[in-house]
């Protein structure tokens, strides 16, 4: 019957499905291949009401084959790409984009930029959400490739100029890329998500025609807009700008505040530091040890000689002036419990002392200072240090026991 | 460590989970998601873009056909968990599984008559024992008096069957005997009130059903691999549980040669519940694992020399089942625990618990299951918690105030409607930052710097949700490779990801998260059957039953030597084997030349493996059978000693034969010798023999006893009189009896109707159930009359009982009571009887294995001294 002659045809889909799957998943392209031309026989009887039906799987799996078939030549695939553009309406822009990933990745540059224009101008009908959200990305990337043909025809330009002739109509395309890439970057980047690329492409193009107003707004909209994710390129986006206007510290220190308020880890504290030290503010100094410290408790930081030379220069200046001891008491006292374990083991002391001599004298400094002379890590490294005859350990255990008292009152 | 200069661009939205969905096979393929510019800003000719997945990997091969078992079978057969065919019903299923559309139908009604089939007493064992008389089990008609009393059971059963015959067919006329039968008993038959007992049976199917469904008590997985390395040769040990109940803990050293290879005998501790569990991680050299099972937690440090025993340090007790134990990665004696309540803990060794959270709500929106989880993250003070609608990350110091969001199943990973969370993993050995979480569509990968947006997202499309995962970080500037695993399925997927580079932008390219290579499908456990060498049916269906139970942990570790790279990928199941297959590294390549390497792994073309794979598999099946008949020899001659049961003083007969039996005997001797020949049963004097009196003890003798000494004394009539007069007293008595019982019941029935919850019931059912230990009484015991049990030495007693109904004369709880049984004992004599109805008895438990370590924890804390459920006999340390 008719019946059972559907349900035998679906039997057979799903074994045929789940033997190309298997193939897939075993890298045997081939294999799958074949089944494939088996398995587009079951368009024609495209009963399913299912989330992704059969023309969207002969797609992904026709791609996914298509990349690595060992025979496959960027003409069949682009060939693959046009007929699945047709079989369905609803992924034409889906299609699109992924045809066009493949060929930037590819470095086809100007066939990714001729489909991108072929999609921008699609219609069908009313577009669903999901569409117009496809749709914007088409744009943006259009925008990005315009950006690219800009930022080469600035190349030439600024080469040129070098050479001292300029060019009328190298200079005109460009402003002309530059229109073109401003009006599509501009429209994404209102839309809350992620778009590192597109903001930065976008604050170039400004900075290079000088609208500095309007690149500030965009940077504090990414970074501030509550809407937006918590982004740290964000931040640091703005930070970089300010940086090159040349902002004043202040306005430098409170962007960076800021990202050390949403990522304490983030590699930019360091610099923060080194700022907040050279302050002669004594509130600023305070933070400056407090971004260390924070950023020391991070697994990601633990061998960073950069980070440990930072604290071991500020608590050697805290000790040697006898000021302002209570911030490292009060830093110190969440973490006391931790700390020695984390950090300041004998096991660490070794593998330091072994792999980087300058991170376990700078990590025996602070360690020395507060833990006193009898820890551990303080201990070994200082021994190895004198042992091996380096002058700088001899000096680092002098100083040590000169201030050991400090551990006293700061543990206390 | 750096953040990515640029990431991929995203769409971000919040709320719940717009996009439907549901199980899509091939949703990961074909798509490269979303592309980055590299060398942006830089003078180039041309701007290369790099796509978010499907840029070329590692190249990983199977060195073998299939996985190979690492470790000889455990003596011992496995007992299968309950397959679905057990609880579900059976007529309907095909159709419904046709269907796939409604839920399954659970066979309530078979597993209740399972259990008034294989527990009678405590369903039904006062009445029953009461109104035995009043139900006939022959097949012959009852004649007219004593149908007024008595029940033909034959033709209940008879109908039963008849109906069983044309069930699902609801209009056919029942029949109304049994209607009337159940109506009739249904109050006051059983022991238990029916309602209460279907509620505790309904809801025990229920949890079994969706035990079978999704186990999620097995997340994590219970395999650990311990890298060593010693003096050139990758050693490594294996940490596993194993034994019948899974409830043995070994640490077994593997050498990792061709194949890897067992040394040595294992390190074993015996717990005192099934390991779900087991976690490890390095800190400063030393081995830190934590154990998990339903109610206990433990910690084993593991020191870094090879051959140093592991030491117990420590073991908690949980009030509701553990569902988490995670180690941390940065701090010794560290690790965090999980309850079903919805409470977390950082647990450290030194300072002992600290509770974080307390919530049985899920954090983002409702959910009913009670699964938590826990792991640590870059900071060594902040843990993340899980449940399945997300994830957050609590900073310890201040669990309250200080959390942020760090993943929503919802509109911000872009995740569908239904999406849940199944194994969230800290990814620390390959990025400080990064957390792997997998759904049952998906797998993300996030960024604790970057929350609640991923920085990779991709369906897995795997069949059953992945429990089980692993990391093998690569080296800076190579790809980390990450396995799933999924339980019931034992599926094993192999990806590739690449994370920022550590430090170094090597080529000045960007260093988002990008997925790399396609996705590898390993070998399962059950893959091998097709390469095996065909067996006996019964032994093919063992075999197969064997290999394809359920995945149970998952581990693996990457190999080195020199220009060779290997890894090595060990699976569990949950019958305690582990198998192992080992992955060749190719250097990375554009797609070889596929026809070699199709040939070869495709399935059923390559029935042969190398050599020692062979000799392996030849071993290994051998331990098999031999493991599993050694039950099957059990069954043949149940040999029962009485001495365990009955002290020698309790089967004495009463004090030697009678003067009488003496007599007698005497008598027959001579007349054997005379060769001469007995005329009449008479003493040699005319006058009459003297009754028997040592046969009247003070209860009365036994019915047949009396009659016969009757009809030898010659006045049968009178004993027939006083018999019939005697009964009226006997059924008075039953009547008495009964009606205390009832009172009894009665009094029983309003204290558990005064418990809301069922499960009290529940507890006070299985310590019905339960007998106590036999008690010695003091006294001497009262003779019993044996009936069917071997003279095992004991002198005869006497003539067996031939009374209407031996058997209840025997087993009845009153009868007992009038041979002097005590009431404690009269339990086990009865179990200790229908034994010899029932067949052969269970092996006894052996006694505490002396010969395993035991686990001696250096102290023990509790979570809170509130009673718990009821365990069976707590052994020491666990």
């Amino acid at each position: 019957s008719s019946y059972e002659h559907k349900l035998n045809f679906r039997k057979s889909k799903e074994a045929c499905l789940s033997y190309i799957q298997d193939a897939l998943l075993q890298k045997q392209w081939k294999r799958a291949a074949e089944f494939l031309t088996c398995y587009v026989e079951s368009l024609e009887k495209d009963y399913s009401r299912e989330h992704i039906g059969p023309s969207e799987m002969i797609w992904r799996i026709g791609t996914e084959i298509l990349w690595h078939h060992s025979q496959s030549s960027m003409k069949e695939f682009n060939c693959f790409m046009e007929q699945m553009k047709t079989l369905g309406v609803k992924r034409y822009l889906k299609v699109c984009l992924e045809h066009v990933f493949h060929l930037l990745c590819n470095g086809q540059i100007d066939e990714a930029y001729q489909n991108l224009s072929l999609a921008e101008s699609w219609r069908f009908g009313e577009q669903t959400a999901i569409q117009d959200k496809e749709m914007k990305l088409i744009e943006a990337y259009r925008g990005l490739l315009d950006y690219c043909s800009w930022s080469k025809q600035k190349n030439i330009l600024l080469e040129h100029s070098e050479d001292g002739f300029s060019d009328l109509a190298v200079e005109q395309e460009m402003h002309g890329y530059f229109r073109k890439a401003a009006v599509n970057l501009k429209e994404i980047i209102k839309i809350p998500g992620v778009w590192d690329v597109f903001v930065k492409c976008y604050v170039d193009l400004l900075e290079f025609y000088g609208d500095h107003n309007e690149a500030r707004q965009v940077l504090n909209e990414y970074a501030y807009n509550s809407k937006f994710p918590a982004n740290p390129n964000a931040h640091v986006y703005l930070y970089q700008f300010l940086k090159r206007q040349g902002e004043s510290k202040k306005s430098l220190i409170s962007a960076l505040k800021i990202l050390h308020d949403i990522v304490p880890s983030h590699e930019l504290m360091i610099d923060f530091n080194t700022m907040l030290q050279k302050s002669k503010k004594r509130k600023k100094r305070r933070l400056g040890l407090e971004v260390i410290f924070a950023a020391l408790d991070y697994a990601g930081w633990k061998d960073n000689a950069k980070a440990w030379s930072c604290l071991a220069r500020q608590v050697k200046q805290i000790v040697t002036s006898e000021k302002h001891l209570d911030w490292i008491k009060q830093e110190w006292n969440s973490r006391k419990d931790w700390w020695p374990a984390f950090h300041f083991s004998r096991y660490l002391a070794k593998r330091n002392w072994q792999e980087n001599k300058s991170l376990s004298y700078e990590k025996a400094l602070v360690a020395g200072i507060l833990l006193g002379k009898d820890c551990k890590y303080f201990k070994y490294v200082s021994h190895q240090g004198c042992k091996a005859q380096l002058k700088r350990f001899r000096m680092l255990k002098k100083f040590v026991n000169r201030h050991n008292l400090v551990y006293l009152r700061i543990s206390g | 460590m750096e953040f990515p200069a640029a990431l991929f661009p995203s769409y971000f939205g919040a709320g719940p989970p717009r996009e439907e969905g549901g199980p899509a096979p091939v949703a990961g393929w074909g798509e490269h998601g979303q592309v980055l510019e590299g060398g942006l800003g830089r003078r180039q000719a041309q701007p290369a873009f790099v796509p978010r997945r499907g840029a070329t990997g590692e190249r990983w091969e199977a060195a073998d056909a299939a996985a190979v078992p690492v470790l000889l079978p455990s003596a011992g057969c496995w007992i299968p968990s309950p397959a679905p065919q057990d609880i579900l019903y059976r007529s309907s299923l095909c159709k419904k599984l046709r269907a796939g559309k409604s839920g399954a139908t659970l066979d309530f009604a078979r597993q209740l008559g399972h259990f008034f089939v294989d527990h009678p007493e405590d369903a039904f064992g006062s009445l029953g024992q009461l109104l035995h008389k009043n139900f006939y089990l022959g097949n012959s008609k009852l004649k007219r008096p004593a149908r007024n009393s008595t029940i033909r059971m034959t033709a209940l059963v008879e109908d039963i069957e008849r109906l069983e015959a044309r069930r699902g067919c609801p209009r056919q006329h029942l029949a109304s005997r049994l209607r009337w039968f159940s109506h009739l008993c249904r109050d006051w038959l059983f022991e238990v009130p029916l309602g209460l007992l279907a509620d505790c049976l309904h809801e025990e199917l229920i949890q079994q059903w969706s035990n079978l469904l999704f186990d999620d008590s097995l997340t994590g997985g219970a395999l650990a691999w311990l890298p060593r390395e010693e003096g050139g040769t990758p050693v490594g040990r294996l940490v596993h549980p194993g034994g019948q109940a899974m409830n043995h803990l070994y640490f077994q050293d593997v050498v990792l040669e061709e194949l890897p290879r067992a040394r040595g005998s294992p390190v074993q501790f015996e717990l005192s519940g099934r390991v779900r569990q087991v976690a490890a991680a390095r800190v400063d050299g030393e081995d830190f694992v934590g154990v998990r099972s339903d109610y206990h937690c433990g910690v084993w440090r593991v020191p870094g020399r090879t051959g140093a025993a592991p030491v117990p340090l420590q073991v908690i007790r949980t009030d509701v089942p553990a569902s988490c134990l995670t180690v941390s990665p940065h701090l010794p004696g560290e690790l965090s625990v999980c309850t079903q309540s919805g409470t977390v803990y950082l647990w450290s060794v030194e300072t002992g618990l600290q509770q974080l959270r307390d919530d049985p709500q899920t954090m983002f929106f409702r959910d009913h299951s009670p699964w938590r989880w826990s792991d640590f993250t870059a900071h060594p003070r902040v843990l993340s918690c899980a449940d399945r609608t997300g994830l957050q990350c609590l900073d310890a110091r201040a669990p309250k105030k200080c959390h942020f969001d760090l993943f929503k199943v919802g509109e911000e990973a872009g995740c569908q409607q239904g999406e849940r969370v199944v194994l969230p993993m800290y990814l620390g050995r390959a990025h400080p930052s990064q957390y792997l979480v997998t759904t049952q569509f998906s797998m993300y990968v996030l960024d604790e710097r970057l929350p609640l947006v991923p920085v990779l997202k991709w369906a897995h499309m795997m069949k059953a949700p992945p429990l089980f995962a692993h990391l093998m970080p690569g080296n800076p500037g190579r790809s980390h490779q990450v396995l799933l695993g999924a339980s019931r399925t034992q599926e094993l997927l192999l990806l590739q990801y690449w994370a920022c580079f550590w430090g170094v932008s090597s080529g000045g390219s960007q260093s988002a998260c990008q997925l790399v290579g396609t996705p590898q499908k390993l070998h399962s456990i059950a893959g091998c059957l097709q390469h095996l060498p065909t067996q006996l049916p019964h032994r093919q269906h063992l075999l197969q039953q064997r290999l394809a139970a359920p995945a149970a942990g998952l581990a693996a570790t990457l190999q080195e030597d020199g220009l060779h790279k290997s890894m090595l990928v060990f699976q569990l199941s949950e019958a305690g084997d582990v198998f192992c297959q080992r992955l060749t590294h190719k250097a990375a390549q554009p797609p070889a030349p596929p026809s070699r390497d199709e040939a070869t792994t495709a399935p059923g073309s390559s029935p042969l493996f190398e050599a020692p794979a062979t000799l392996r598999y030849r071993r290994w099946l051998r331990a098999l059978s031999r493991a599993c008949r050694e039950p099957l020899r059990h069954t043949w001659h149940p040999s029962l000693s009485q001495r365990r049961l009955f002290t020698r003083r309790d089967l004495e007969g009463p004090a030697g034969p009678s003067s009488l039996q003496k007599q007698m005997r005497q008598r027959l001797h001579q007349a054997m010798r005379e060769g001469g020949r007995i005329q009449r049963w008479e003493p040699s004097a005319v006058q009459p023999p003297p009754l028997p009196q040592t046969l009247e003890p003070a209860e009365g003798p036994d019915p047949l006893s009396a009659r016969l000494t009757a009809a030898w004394g010659g006045d049968w009539e009178q004993w027939w009189e006083e018999r019939t007069s005697f009964s009226v007293a006997q059924r008075q008595r039953a009547l008495r009896e009964r009606r205390r019982r009832q009172k009894r019941t009665r009094g029983r029935r309003s204290l558990s109707a005064s418990f809301t919850s069922s499960l009290t019931y529940q507890s006070e059912l299985s310590e019905l159930s339960d007998a106590g230990p036999p008690l010695v009484s003091p006294g001497r015991p009262p003779i019993l009359s044996q009936e069917g049990s071997p003279p095992a030495g004991s002198p005869a007693v006497r003539s067996p009982p031939t009374s209407p109904a031996p058997d209840e004369a025997l087993l009845s709880s009153q009868s007992l009571r009038c041979r002097g049984i005590p009431k404690e004992r009269r339990k086990t004599l009865r179990d200790y009887l229908s034994v010899w109805a029932e067949g052969p008895p269970e092996p006894p438990e052996p006694p505490g294995s002396q010969a395993s370590q035991l686990c001696i924890p250096s102290s023990q804390s509790q979570l809170s001294s509130a009673s718990q459920p009821r365990r069976k006999r707590p052994r020491m340390g666990f």
